[in-house]
């Protein structure tokens, strides 16, 4: 059970953000998309999730055609992204922040017991216990991106799109993203990730898909994607 | 022709006013993201102002400089002890302009009357123009709102200031990144607007007679223009109004007038569901995700 | 299947800010599992806010027994159908964030109803009531459409609009709508043998409707639907990323409020007899909003509070109409920069602040 994205296209005006993309992403993966600023990658995830429509080509979720669906469709049907700015409710407190998203996310449906009991456990398992009760506007950035992971794992995802989850995080904080994303293939979640530390995406992922100016220039496991001519060219001045 | 001229300068007379609310409302908005509801209320004051002024004994031209004056220092007022506290809150202003003209009608009902108010003609003169019989006030209300536009729109297009001003509105954050005091902008942005309402109330009320509750007839006609012309754009808010004094006049000779202000409000409500940033061009405002 | 992080416990933050709109007692809550999007677990009311309620409900119920006099119990009638259509405003603005300047349209529409049917189709109050409602509900619901595609500014002079335009239509509408003099309304058939026309009996019949409002304001607020509205107000993308479907919400908080407005509308017209489209202009609407929000449109009782300071202090402080409506207009904008919440949020407060003094 899959995402097949095929020929997917998006043009915004006159300028073509995606060109063509084709992806396979199997469940209880971590793959990475990674590719230099402007490549296309968030707009891919916000085709896929939903925020916009493609101008042309096809997302196939489960075998279901879910192409330009809207977006809280498909978080329903359990692809779930999370934002490069920290997004919260910010006047709610974190409690609250998860449980609108326990409330709305993918339903269990017939006799599967739900993930979790309780926001609370919710916010333990990302290591925010003990903070249901702030405000979710007044938390300290690396708190903000947990809540983000835990609002998402709220929704009861099977495949979780995030987007540069380790942008503005201490070394410290990306070690424990790290560890946190490494749990999900074992709970039965798929990852597909953005992000530009390349530590990070050559360790979590077992696959890398390269982007450049919307279309996919490489595709395969992180030693290899990484000493490809053609992305190195890319990256130029990049370290690896 | 001849009654077609009178017709046309009536209406042009009838659109300045408009036109001079429609320049202050749209810089407003497109600069600051302020929706000033009290901006009616601003000329109302300008033109009860002037009514005092020349009951006073005081010539007309003067009293008119005085509300533009008096109508400036409240502008700022307004700005800097209300409005600037809700920059990152425009709904907040939004609501906060709604107190501002509950208040301002009703001190003004306070300090004159509820009664209408309105002054002779300041000129009283008729100008013979190619055989063709021109009330003089009104040929100047429309002489002066064509300078002061084009005072505003080379302004802003030439003036660095103008040019500063003009990319604050396209981007707030890199304007001010790029050292332009974006805040004393939007000081200086209201209170241009508000000292044209003050000259618009002092034209109007040379025209026709003002109540308390003038202003909010006008802010709509004001809020459509610059909807029309595109927030933040002069020159589309100036096109707005010469597009509304004609439906205006159309209506009023050929429509019935009791539905002529449904037009302006069905024109309002279309543009704002189909192109909330305005027909010509214009801004979503600095806020705009 | 649910493994105990490793990592370290975050720091604890410093000064703790309490969310007054989404407080929760301590016991865990439940996540639902099946039946998802409805209604789901009502938190029940805390001692507090019982008690409060109590009060309230005695307040309100035994207002008559103190001898008010016919103005005030008059008074208290019309800010009792009054609070009713800021209990919908505050509904779509202070749980969905949706503010409209308009509102006034909807009461409009459903005293006009309400005149029509008697008028013409000789349907009484009892009918009038629930159609009105509903009649309101759908008309809000059709105005609410552009909120969907724009921000909420130019949504609000879009209400401004309409409810002007709705001015202008009743005005010009002819016999049907009785044109600027407006339609006499007949008085409301009895039920139980209690006659309506009696003062007493007509503040009971307001604060029955008034109560039921509450419950379903505090049903509303205190459920999944109220979650969900409050999502939706602050941060709309993210509720969408979760699976909300933001539009249909907004939608139906708006029909909401917008029936709240009708059924008060149809209260007014058989209090007052007669209607005219002045009462249901802009500047009515604008009175709402500005009530809304001195009240407090986020906590229980802000639009009650809200209708009642604007009705009775003149009254009490003795000022004529012009003098109150400047000191309307002031306490606008000093609830804008001060106090945000309105003055019930403010009062909370203050009852907050004196009971962590009387702990230490």
């Amino acid at each position: 059970m899959a995402l097949q994205i095929t020929g997917l296209r998006k043009e915004f005006g006159g300028v073509v953000a995606l060109a063509g993309v084709d992806v396979s992403i199997e469940l209880d993966r971590i793959v990475g998309i990674i590719g230099p600023n402007g490549s296309g990658k968030t707009t891919l995830f916000n085709v896929v999730a939903g925020v916009h429509r493609p101008t042309s080509g096809r997302v196939l979720w489960q075998g279901k055609d879910i192409t330009g669906k809207p977006a809280y469709q498909i978080a329903r049907m359990g692809i779930v992204r999370t934002f490069q700015q920290a997004m919260s409710y910010r006047g709610l407190s974190v409690r609250e922040n998860v449980r609108i998203a326990s409330e709305h996310g993918r339903s269990y449906g017939g006799a599967a017991r739900p993930k979790w009991d309780s926001p609370d456990e919710i916010l333990a398992f990302v290591g925010l216990a003990g903070l249901g009760n702030e405000m979710a506007g007044s938390m300290p950035f690396g708190n903000l991106r947990r809540l983000g992971v835990a609002v998402a794992l709220a929704a009861n995802p099977l495949l979780l799109l995030l987007d540069e989850p380790a942008a503005g995080l201490s070394e410290n904080e990306i070690a424990e993203l790290m560890e946190l994303i490494l749990r999900f293939p074992r709970m039965g979640i798929g990852v597909c990730l953005i992000d530009h530390d390349m530590f990070l995406m050559s360790t979590l992922c077992e696959r890398l898909v390269v982007l450049n100016f919307g279309t996919k220039i490489a595709e395969g496991p992180p030693t290899l994607v990484l000493n490809d001519p053609k992305v190195t060219e890319v990256y130029l001045g990049n370290e690896i | 022709m001849e009654i077609f001229i009178q017709q046309l300068v009536n209406s042009l007379s009838v659109a300045s006013v408009t036109i001079l609310i429609g320049i202050g409302i749209t810089l407003i908005f497109g600069l600051a993201g302020i929706v000033n509801f009290a901006h009616g209320e601003f000329l109302m004051v300008g033109g009860m102002i002037t009514w005092f002024l020349v009951t006073s004994g005081l010539n007309f031209f003067l009293a008119l400089v005085g509300a533009m004056i008096f109508v400036g220092v409240l502008g700022f007022i307004a700005e800097r002890g209300l409005f600037r506290f809700t920059l990152e809150q425009p709904m907040n202003g939004f609501i906060m302009s709604i107190g501002v003209s509950v208040i301002l009608q009703h001190v003004v009902i306070r300090v004159f009357n509820e009664v209408q108010k309105t002054i002779p003609d300041p000129i009283g003169k008729v100008w013979v123009v190619g055989g063709i019989d021109i009330i003089a006030m009104r040929a100047i209300v429309v002489l002066l709102t064509a300078v002061v536009v084009a005072t505003t729109y080379f302004g802003i297009s030439r003036s660095r200031y103008g040019i500063a001003l003009r990319a604050s509105i396209a981007d707030q954050d890199t304007a001010a990144l790029m050292g332009i005091p974006v805040r004393r902008y939007v000081t200086g942005v209201f209170v241009y607007g508000s000292v044209l309402a003050g000259l618009g109330g002092a034209l109007m009320i040379a025209l026709f007679p003002i109540t308390p509750f003038t202003g909010s007839v006008v802010i709509i006609r004001g809020f459509a223009v610059s909807l029309i012309g595109g927030l933040g754009n002069v020159g589309g808010a100036v096109a707005g109004g010469l597009i509304l004094g004609l439906v205006d006049g159309l209506s009023a000779g050929y429509g019935s007038p009791e539905w002529t202000d449904a037009y302006s409000l069905v024109v309002m409500i279309v543009i704002l569901i189909v192109r909330p940033q305005g027909l010509l061009g214009g801004t979503l405002g600095p806020r705009a995700t | 299947m649910n493994e105990t992080p490793h990592f370290p416990e975050p720091a604890p933050p410093v000064g703790r800010r309490r969310d007054i709109a989404s407080e929760r007692p301590v016991t865990p809550p439940a996540v639902q599992s099946e039946a998802k999007g409805r209604s789901g677990w009502v938190k029940l009311p805390s001692r507090e806010e019982t008690v409060v309620a109590i009060v309230a409900v005695v307040f309100l119920v035994g207002f008559p027994w103190c001898n008010p006099g016919y103005r005030f119990l008059s008074l208290a009638i019309t800010t009792g159908f009054t609070s009713i259509a800021l209990y919908g405003l505050g509904l779509q603005f202070g749980q969905a964030g949706i503010m409209s300047v308009g509102h006034a349209a909807f009461l409009g529409i459903g005293a006009y109803t309400a005149a029509i049917m008697a008028g013409r189709f000789g349907l009484g109050f009892w009918v009038a009531l629930p159609f009105s409602a509903l009649f309101s509900a759908v008309i809000a619901g059709l105005i609410g459409l552009p909120s969907l595609r724009v921000g909420g500014q130019h949504y609000i002079i879009i209400t401004f609009c309409f409810c002007a335009l709705l001015n202008i239509a009743l005005t010009n509408g002819g016999s049907f709508t009785g044109a600027a003099t407006g339609l006499d309304v007949g008085s409301i058939d009895p039920i139980f043998g209690i006659n309506f026309d009696q003062l007493r009996n007509a503040y009971y019949l307001v604060v029955a409707v008034l109560l039921i409002s509450l419950l379903v304001t505090y049903l509303i607020t205190n459920s999944s639907y109220g979650r969900t509205l409050r999502a939706i107000r602050e941060n709309e993308a993210l509720a969408r990323a979760v699976g909300i479907n933001t539009g249909l919400h907004k939608i139906g908080a708006l029909m909401v409020s917008g029936a709240f407005a009708g059924v008060a509308g149809v209260l007014q017209a058989y209090y007052l007899r007669h209607i005219s489209p002045a009462l249901y202009g802009p500047f009515p609407s604008l009175y709402l909003a500005l009530m809304v929000m001195l009240g407090g449109a986020r906590l229980l009782y802000g639009p009650l509070a809200g209708a009642i300071i604007v009705s009775f202090l003149p009254e009490i402080l003795k000022l004529d109409p012009i003098d109150s409506r400047i000191a309307y207009g002031v306490g606008l904008l000093v609830v804008i920069l001060l106090l945000p919440g309105g003055v019930s949020a403010g009062l909370l407060d203050i009852y907050r602040w004196l009971l962590s003094k009387r702990r230490r």
